[in-house]
Parts: structure tokens; C-alpha cells; sequence
């Protein structure tokens, strides 16, 4: 019995995939017969990219049309993708948010081999995470990278000087408690900052700074230095506390959009936000600027060195079992959403696309709404990005135990130094050893 | 139950003929009931002895799997708050149940109203309810610790952004939802008790208390049974209201069995664990539900 039943699911799943096989056949591959591929989105009425992709590639290539399927968004993407990978109904070509799924998609068998469509795309930060081998199974269309955006008219409100580029993380924690003086002594409710309730906003930050850091090693002790400076901002009332974040569903972008929040780190994906909602009406007008991610030390501040941030590339892949015939479509499509003509047309929507160069930084300077100074220039265009998700099969287990320890610890609860062994017992015992 | 008298063999025509009608008649329910439940939990047994990634094959691996639970302290963990939710919820809602049942029981101006009005929260979307009652329990500007403030408290507890009172906050919405449901099932109880009895109990001078005793509890028996077995699989099942108020938090404070389940399964594609998971809930719930008919059994007769 217990060899039967493994032997029938194989029968079945070998059915399966003849039967899947035969729909690909070996047909004639003509490059101008029209051909339909289908591109995973999500929140396709309020995320305007893949519109973008899809239009800006029928330009050029007449007869593709890409039609896009609409996925669910936040965290339950990656679930939905998975199951409709694994029930063979997936579109052809999909999205990975993240590089936290690549290694699921990538070992399970569910990404085509896309080497040759990386030639011409240099050798960005960006496309390396996606090689396993030697092989290229994804290319990157967007880059973005965690900034601080700050709210010019509350530092003025506060008298408090602004970013000049040149903050470490106690620069930066003195201004937040500076400008919570200042507003309340200029009658103001707003707090310093906000401090989202990702995980990313500490733990992001401290991985991609600290020298040696390194997530696979199970040792933590890199985030104490980050999760004390965050504790202290809480006790200080410089900025809510993670469980008012919680329990009231604050949102970063109320809170920096309608001016309760004079600072807030945040992806580069939020400038479009900001546009979008100044122009709805979802957040108020007022003067706003980019600056540098507050640094680990002193090394990489001011705007002759170059500051380290963290940020995840967001990839194309295809899905192994697409026609034989709409392969070299969906390779193309690829090839133009990594490259410098879809670069452009992303940045004229907000969107950081994957190679940030001049024309790029100038498109997306040139909407109306984006400040003009140079530093905010300086910190969109210039940085090293590190990835916040290393490609393992460790990651997503040490993740979602490091997301737990993020509320566990900003709870406080017991203590920094206690949350933060019991992850790495956690780590070691639950997740490594598998 | 009464058994059924046994057919005389002239009527075993229209014993089969009404056999077909019944199977006829539970067939649209019965076939959903295989396809979406049935086979899918009999693969889970399959599935919970392989290292399944929702990917590519299954391979056999025995009893590693139960083998890696014996040592995972976040199932443990799991356990412990499943069994710690389990414990404070069932008896708190059947109190609070019963009580609105005996409340709504009389002839009251407008009892139909206040039926109503304590079924609603069964009603209400969860979501919602996670919302409104997060708000609630805001630490710093909801209005539970506002009052807790103004009647003389120093230090209001954190409710759900404290690891130690996420638990008592999720049992106090957790009760406050169900006690409506189990609440209707007890007004149907009491309705069969015959008001003859009542009469008896007072002409013999028995007290409101003792009437209680002797009279409504044991002529609930069986709804109290029914509605104790229930509340027991509800409550070690216990997943949608804490996950959306909580979601687990903070740090794994409010994490339940079924929650680790499906981060497990859902979130980091190890089925094959998350299904032994599931069987070891599946065999709690089984073995509670078994000794609590036994109970009954012995104590019925």
C-alpha cells in the first residue's frame, strides 16, 4: 500500500504533464505571426506598471499582445502564484516581488532558463541574484532602494536644520527627537517620525550596514544596535508606537501624506504614491524632500561617498510549461522590461526601474511634484544597494521567525538582548537544521 | 437516538425505494462534501509522511516529520496557547451563553430585540470585528483603557500590542462573538423543558437557585453536551479571528495551531510538515470529542 499510492500520484502527475506537453507541440515559430502572452499583475487599477510594459512593448513588437492577469496583492501574491504554478494554470510570464520566493520558484522547477536575454543588460547589482549556476532565471525590471523622506515644511515648522546627507543613525534619532519638541512647542500633534511596521525598516537597514552581517549565519546581534535606537524613539514619543501603528492599522502613507509624520524611511516605490494621492487628494501639498538613508558610521556619509541602503530587485520570470510558440515573444518582453527603453517609461510613472541612469533620473525629476534640490537627486541616483533577502533556502524561515521577533521586541516585552537569542535558538533548532 | 423498528420483508421494497430518494436527496451535498473535504483530507494523511513542497514530487520520509515536532519548540509554543485559548474560552463562553439564554428566556418588553441584538456579533464579518476591536484595545488612545484609566487603574494592560494580554484580549472577542450562536442553541434547550416542572419546584417551595439546580440544569443535559462538543472543536480550531486581530503577535504570543499550520503550508511551502501538524490537531480534537461522549455515556446511565 505505502508503494501503490506514490506510484499511482506519479502515474497521474506523468499523465498530466504528457497531456499539458501536447498543447506546446512542435509548431512553426514565425516571428510576425500575432501571438498572445499573459504577464501577472496585481492592483491593475491603481498600479499602472504593467500597462506601461505591456503598451511600451507593442510599440515595438506589433504583433505581441500582452495580456495581463490580475493577482492578488500583498503577501497573498506569492501564494495564489504558487498554486496556480503547481496546478499548471499560472500566465506565462510572472512577477517575483521579492527575492524572499526566488529560491521556491527556482528549485521547484517553475522558472525557464533565461540566459540569453540578459546579454546587453551589463552586469547590474541587480541581475545577480537571479543567476543560479551561471544561469540567469529572472531579470530585474525595478531597483528600488529605501530612502528617508522628510517633510521640509515640519522641519521648518520645528526650526530643526534638514538632512544634508551626512546623518548616521544617531543623527538621525536626535533630529526625530528635536523636531518632537520643536512641533509641540509650535503647537503641532505631528511626530518626528514614523516607523512603518515592517520588519524591513529595522532589520532591512541593519543587515545591508553592519560589516559581516549575515542572515544565513543565525547570528542576530547585528539588530540590537537598530531595535535600541527604535525603543528609544518610542519611549521618547518621537515617534508611534508599534502597537498604536498596529492597533489603529496606521498607514505610512497617511502618516507622511497627511503631515503627521515629519520623517519616514521608506522604499523609492513611494514617490509615486505621494504623486498620486497629492493629486486625489489623499495627502496634503506641502514641501517634501529624499534624503540618504541615515548611516551605519561615518565612513559612507556626505555626498562624496556613496551611502548603503538595502532593496530587493522586482523580477520577470517565465513559467516552464508556456508554448514552445510564445517563448521567444515572452524572451523579448523580458529583454525590453530590463532594458533602458522600459527604464524610461517607468520613471516617467514614478517607477525606479532596475538601471537607474541619467535619462532615467531626469524622467522621473521632470514629473510635476518631485523636489528639485540636489540632495534628493543625489540620494535617488546614487547609493550601493545590498538585497534585504539573501537566496537560500533558509530565507523565508528566517524571515517569518525574524518578523515575530520584530513584534516581539517592539512590544517590548522582554528585552532586546532576550528576543534576540531566543531567534537565534529559534533559528538554529527550527530553520537551519532542516 | 430511538432505533429504528425493524422492516417487515413486504415493506423491503419501499425500504429501498425510500433508500434511493434519501441518497438522491443528500447526493448534490455528499458529492462536495468528497471532492472539497474528504479526498483532501485522506491525501493529507498521505502527504503528512512525505517532504511535499508543493513543487515536484513527494518523497516518503517515514516519521521524520513527527519526529522534527517532537523537537520544534514554536509547535510546542503553538500547542501551548491553542490549549491556553481552549481552556479560558469554552468555559467563559458557555457561562456567558447560558446566562443570556435564562436573561432572554422570560417575557420581557422587547426580548425578540435583545435576541437579536446578542446573535449579532456571530453575524459581523471578522474582519471587522478585528478592526473595531483592535481600536479598542488601542493601548495609548483606545477608549478600554481610557475607562480602565478613569475608574482608577495606573497601569492599563497593553492588550494586543502586549505579548502578555494578546491572549486575554483575543478570549474576551473570541467569547463576545460566540456566545450569541451558543446562546440561540440554549433557548431552544430551555424551550423543552416542561413549565410543569417549574410549577412543581415552587409549589414545593424551592428557591430560584435551586430551581436552577435541580430543574434547568438537568433538564439541559443534552444541549449542554452538544454545545460543550462544539465549543471544544471551535476553540482548538480556533484560526480566522486571530489571525486577523493578531495575527499571531506580537512576537508568538497568540500563535495557534492551525495559524502554524498555514504558515507552514502557505507561507513557507512545507506541506508535508504542515500536514503532520494538522493530523496531531486533527487527533486532539478527535480524542477530546471521544472522551467527552464517554462522559456522557457513563454519566447518563
Amino acid at each position: 500500500m505505502k508503494r501503490a499510492i506514490p506510484a499511482v500520484i506519479s502515474a497521474a502527475t506523468a499523465l498530466t504533464l504528457v497531456l499539458a506537453g501536447c498543447g506546446g507541440g512542435d509548431e512553426p515559430v514565425d516571428p510576425n505571426a500575432p501571438v498572445t502572452i499573459t504577464l501577472a499583475g496585481w492592483s491593475l487599477s491603481s498600479t499602472p506598471e504593467f500597462k506601461t510594459l505591456a503598451d511600451g512593448f507593442k510599440a515595438t513588437h506589433p504583433n505581441v499582445t500582452v495580456e495581463l492577469k490580475e493577482y492578488a496583492p500583498g503577501n497573498d501574491y506569492d501564494t495564489q502564484m504558487i498554486t496556480d504554478l503547481a496546478a499548471g494554470t499560472a500566465p506565462d510570464v510572472y512577477v517575483m516581488k521579492n527575492l524572499k520566493n526566488f529560491y521556491t520558484y527556482q528549485s521547484g522547477g517553475q522558472l525557464l532558463d533565461v540566459s540569453d536575454t540578459t546579454s546587453g543588460l551589463g552586469s547590474g547589482p541587480a541581475l545577480a541574484p537571479y543567476q543560479v549556476d551561471g544561469k540567469a532565471y529572472a531579470v530585474p525590471y525595478r531597483q528600488d532602494s529605501w530612502v528617508l523622506f522628510y517633510n521640509k515644511d515640519l522641519f521648518a515648522k520645528a526650526k530643526v536644520t534638514p538632512p544634508d546627507g551626512s546623518w548616521t543613525w544617531d543623527d538621525y534619532t536626535d533630529a526625530a527627537k528635536r523636531l518632537h519638541t520643536g512641533l509641540k512647542g509650535a503647537g503641532s500633534n505631528a511626530t518626528g517620525a514614523y516607523q512603518h511596521t515592517f520588519q524591513s525598516t529595522v532589520q532591512g537597514f541593519a543587515l545591508a550596514q553592519t560589516p559581516n552581517a549575515d542572515l544565513l549565519s543565525g547570528d542576530f546581534g547585528y539588530l540590537k544596535p537598530y531595535y535600541e535606537r527604535s525603543l528609544d524613539l518610542q519611549a521618547a514619543g518621537a515617534q508611534p508606537t508599534f502597537g498604536t501603528a498596529k492597533t489603529n492599522k496606521l498607514t505610512y502613507q497617511a502618516q507622511f501624506g497627511k503631515q503627521q509624520s515629519a520623517m519616514l524611511l521608506m522604499g523609492t516605490w513611494y514617490v509615486a504614491t505621494l504623486l498620486n494621492q497629492r493629486k486625489s487628494g489623499d495627502a496634503d501639498t506641502f514641501q517634501w524632500g529624499i534624503a540618504p538613508a541615515p548611516q551605519f558610521d561615518k565612513s559612507t556619509t556626505g555626498t562624496s561617498a556613496t551611502p548603503v541602503t538595502f532593496g530587493d530587485p522586482t523580477g520577470l520570470g517565465i513559467n516552464p510549461k508556456i508554448s514552445k510558440s510564445k517563448t521567444a515573444a515572452a524572451k523579448a518582453f523580458l529583454k525590453y522590461a530590463a532594458g533602458p527603453d522600459a527604464g524610461k517609461a517607468l520613471a516617467g510613472i514614478g517607477i525606479t526601474p532596475a538601471q537607474v541612469s541619467d535619462a532615467v533620473t531626469a524622467s522621473l525629476f521632470g514629473l510635476d511634484g518631485v523636489p528639485q534640490d540636489d540632495l534628493s537627486k543625489f540620494a535617488y541616483a546614487k547609493h550601493t544597494i545590498k538585497p534585504e533577502n539573501p537566496v537560500s533556502k533558509h530565507t523565508a524561515g528566517l524571515q517569518n521567525l525574524l518578523n515575530e521577533t520584530h513584534s516581539a521586541i517592539l512590544s517590548d516585552s522582554k528585552g532586546v538582548d532576550a528576543e534576540l537569542s531566543k531567534a537565534q535558538a529559534r533559528a538554529k533548532n527550527e530553520v537551519l537544521n532542516q | 437516538m430511538a432505533t429504528l423498528p425493524r422492516t417487515r420483508p413486504r415493506n423491503r421494497r419501499l425500504v429501498s425505494r425510500n433508500t434511493v430518494a434519501g441518497w438522491s436527496f443528500i447526493l448534490p451535498n455528499f458529492v462536495g462534501f468528497a471532492v472539497l473535504t474528504l479526498l483532501p483530507v485522506v491525501v493529507l494523511f498521505y502527504v503528512a509522511f512525505t517532504n511535499w513542497n508543493v513543487f515536484g514530487v513527494a518523497d516518503w520520509t517515514g516519521t521524520a516529520n513527527f519526529r522534527r515536532m517532537w523537537d520544534d519548540a514554536s509547535f510546542w509554543t503553538a500547542l501551548r496557547n491553542t490549549v491556553y485559548y481552549a481552556v479560558f474560552h469554552i468555559p467563559l463562553t458557555l457561562a456567558a451563553a447560558l446566562g443570556l439564554a435564562l436573561l432572554l428566556n422570560r417575557k420581557l418588553r422587547g426580548v425578540r430585540f435583545f435576541r437579536t441584538v446578542a446573535f449579532f456579533p456571530y453575524i459581523t464579518s471578522i474582519v471587522a470585528i478585528a478592526v473595531v476591536w483592535n481600536q479598542l484595545f488601542s493601548p495609548e488612545y483606545g477608549p478600554i483603557n481610557a475607562l480602565l484609566g478613569a475608574v482608577g487603574v495606573d497601569n492599563p494592560p497593553g492588550w494586543t500590542a502586549s505579548a502578555t494580554w494578546s491572549m486575554p484580549a483575543v478570549i474576551i472577542v473570541g467569547t463576545w462573538r460566540y456566545m450569541g450562536y451558543y446562546m440561540l442553541l440554549f433557548l431552544a434547550g430551555l424551550q423543552t423543558i416542561p413549565a410543569q416542572l417549574y410549577e412543581a419546584a415552587e409549589t414545593d417551595g424551592a428557591a430560584p437557585w435551586q430551581r436552577f439546580v435541580h430543574v434547568t440544569l438537568p433538564g439541559l443535559r443534552h444541549t449542554t453536551f452538544f454545545v460543550t462538543v462544539l465549543l471544544t472543536i471551535e476553540s482548538f480550531k480556533v484560526f480566522d479571528l486571530i489571525l486577523v486581530m493578531t495575527g499571531g503577535g506580537p512576537g508568538q504570543s497568540t500563535l495557534v495551531l492551525s495559524q502554524y499550520i498555514y504558515q507552514k503550508g502557505f507561507e513557507e511551502n512545507q506541506f508535508g510538515y504542515a500536514s503532520a501538524v494538522s493530523i496531531v490537531l486533527f487527533a486532539i480534537c478527535f480524542g477530546i470529542t471521544v472522551i467527552q461522549f464517554m462522559v456522557n455515556k457513563r454519566r447518563n446511565s
